[in-house]
């Protein structure tokens, strides 16, 4: 019991990782509010980004710069927080597009959910 | 020089992408002018390219001449060079269509946006292909799914703006997955470079198979999104029929190939066929995708509208695709990739003619197109000629992937899959036949038309008649293709 706390310890990065990635998950499949899907998606992308930053990390390591007095040191893996600085970009991106998207479909349809869209268009369909 | 060509013409396409913004007078005009000339350009410096791979052999480009294991590589071979020769001169063909017919559907002011985007789209296709580092591969899959939502959503409707978000958000989740599939791959490898990442991972896969197992289901569901595999396809109907015509002809007969060629690449560039097969992954995909296969072509028998129905149909012939790649055969393999490059002329031959009778007749319903073969005959002979090959009736190109496909799966040992080849090919014949007939024998409503080549716009006419003329050469000369696939499919296993 003991040892499965501690090992739960140790690796609470990745099951807060997968904890949040479930949750936004849910969020995005289950509210019909648009702009709660994007929260959801946000959600998802911040899991990914805290996996990602948590596997560079290194224990008692120090940050990646190299001079010549600290050889021999064990330093924390830079290359998953470079790229995740890209992700973010792309993140904020999608962000942005898909609450413009949002906008417009509010201008048109006068609500910002979609069961309440989906039945205005099956109305059209129908007549 | 011809080293540099696929980074030069990437770098062409995003810099005309930016230019465009700021033109000033015409700018619609100058930028479709600009367009078909860069693609054309490009199309024969990438044929080029692929000549000279072929006689001096493949290379991988380094940028900033930066070792491999820090920097992003691009990896020209058999396969990138024909493929991306293959995605520029469709996406050529495509655009040469669009001058006329894009002034009908979307808003006068946005069509120079809209030839931002879609060179936009095509750079991050090319570096899809080209690209040899995850990550990399990423970036460039985001790119790809932003601009091919933003193609959907300019026309300005309603429905395109509620299509364009569901794409989004399906997209999203799936470059989400497929990003944290690159993460566990990573944790694994600790290098993003496809060739050292595979050379790490077959040492010791044997330690870490649940990890590499949980993260290649991460990525083939992201991917599996992507490309409209079939419990996955959902957001497809909607997207495709709704899209402008050009859109439509890009999305459906490229852009889902794209995410086909990355599984290609997962499996075989990253992974290895030994390692897939002992994960026991090929099983999987081959369920999903004979149940595409099947579904797809029932959902399309329903369908009234025209673009709606090629959409569905996109899903089975999706299905074919990863087909072809679940049975881990050379022969497998390559009539996969033969059917993408089938599939993509076919599927190109009928949104365009679709859209050239949107364009001259305003109809899209498929109750009303009665004898519309006599008032469009150009336009409904290369409707005819791709929908004989999405049949599979000889002298079509698909019919010559069909064939390869079920010499694959018996060479697999596998006749029960056969079965279901031809049970498909039979749901296909059952709503594309009805339309041809109706188109050339049934009585048109209004009866005073007499027969005559019909008066699209002479760019229509020419993009129709050259996918209808490549439809055929490559069905009576399938061993074009097939040469350079051989190839691409030989880099894969070896």
């Amino acid at each position: 019991m003991n040892n499965f706390l501690i090992d739960l310890a140790n690796h609470i990065n990745y099951i807060a990782a997968i904890a949040l990635f479930v949750i936004g998950l849910y969020t995005v499949l289950t509210h019909s509010n648009l702009l709660k899907k994007v929260i959801g998606i946000n959600i998802m992308e911040t899991s990914v980004f805290l996996f990602f930053v948590s596997i560079g990390f290194v224990n008692d390591g120090s940050s990646p710069i190299i001079d010549l007095g600290s050889l021999g040191k064990i330093y924390v893996n830079p290359v998953p927080s470079a790229l995740i600085l890209t992700g973010i970009v792309v993140a904020v991106s999608i962000t942005a597009y898909s609450l413009s998207l949002i906008i417009r479909l509010y201008q048109a349809y006068g609500t910002m959910d979609l069961d309440e869209i989906l039945a205005m268009r099956s109305e059209v369909n129908n007549d | 020089m011809i080293k540099h060509i696929p980074i030069l013409v990437q770098v062409s396409l995003l810099a005309s992408a930016v230019l465009f913004p700021l033109l000033k007078k015409n700018k619609a005009t100058k930028s479709k002018l600009l367009t078909v000339a860069l693609l054309a350009v490009s199309a024969v410096f990438l044929l080029i390219s692929l000549i000279d791979v072929q006689q001096n052999g493949a290379f991988d480009y380094n940028f900033g001449n930066y070792e491999s294991f820090i920097g992003i590589q691009y990896s020209v071979n058999a396969f990138s060079t024909f493929m991306a020769f293959f995605v520029i001169t469709l996406a050529l063909i495509i655009m040469i269509f669009s001058t006329k017919d894009i002034d009908h559907e979307i808003p006068q002011g946005s069509i120079s946006q809209y030839y931002t985007l879609v060179l936009i789209l095509l750079f991050s296709m090319v570096g899809m292909i080209y690209t040899n580092d995850l990550f990399n591969m990423y970036v460039f899959m985001e790119i790809l799914s932003l601009t091919s939502c933003a193609i959907i959503s300019i026309k300005s409707k309603k429905e395109n703006y509620l299509a364009a978000l569901r794409y989004l958000v399906l997209n999203t989740i799936g470059s989400l997955s497929v990003l944290f599939g690159i993460a566990l791959l990573y944790m694994v490898s600790g290098h993003l470079n496809m060739s050292m990442m595979s050379q790490s991972i077959s040492m010791i896969w044997q330690l870490y198979p649940t990890n590499i197992l949980i993260a290649t289901g991460f990525m083939l569901t992201g991917f599996a999104i992507k490309a409209a595999v079939f419990p996955l396809h959902i957001w497809l109907p909607d997207a495709h029929s709704n899209a402008p015509t050009p859109s439509s002809a890009l999305l459906s007969s490229l852009v889902v190939k794209i995410y086909v060629f990355a599984v290609y690449k997962l499996l075989f560039d990253v992974l290895g066929k030994d390692i897939v097969v002992a994960l026991g992954i090929p099983t999987v995909i081959t369920v999903f995708a004979a149940s595409g296969m099947l579904f797809g072509s029932i959902f399309a028998i329903g369908q009234k509208d025209i673009k709606r129905m090629l959409a569905y149909s996109s899903v089975a012939q999706i299905g074919y695709i990863f087909l072809g790649l679940s049975l881990m055969t050379e022969a497998g393999l390559a009539a996969g990739l033969f059917h993408v490059v089938s599939h993509g002329l076919m599927k190109t031959a009928l949104f365009l003619s679709a859209g050239s009778i949107i364009y001259y007749r305003n109809k899209r319903d498929i109750r009303d197109l009665d004898g519309i073969g006599i008032e469009m005959p150009v336009t409904m002979i290369v409707f005819a000629i791709a929908a004989m090959g999405m049949i599979g009736i000889p002298g079509t190109n698909g019919f010559m992937s069909k064939l390869y496909l079920s010499f694959a799966v018996l060479g697999a040992g596998q006749p029960l899959l056969l079965a279901v080849i031809l049970l498909s090919s039979y749901l296909n014949a059952v709503y594309y036949l009805p339309i041809v007939i109706s188109a050339f024998l049934k009585e048109p409503k209004s009866k005073n038309i007499s027969m005559h080549i019909e008066v699209l716009p002479l760019p229509m006419l020419f993009s129709l008649v050259t996918i209808g003329f490549l439809c055929l050469l490559t069905g009576f000369y399938p061993t074009l293709v097939m040469n350079f696939i051989t190839q691409a499919v030989n880099i894969f296993l070896s």
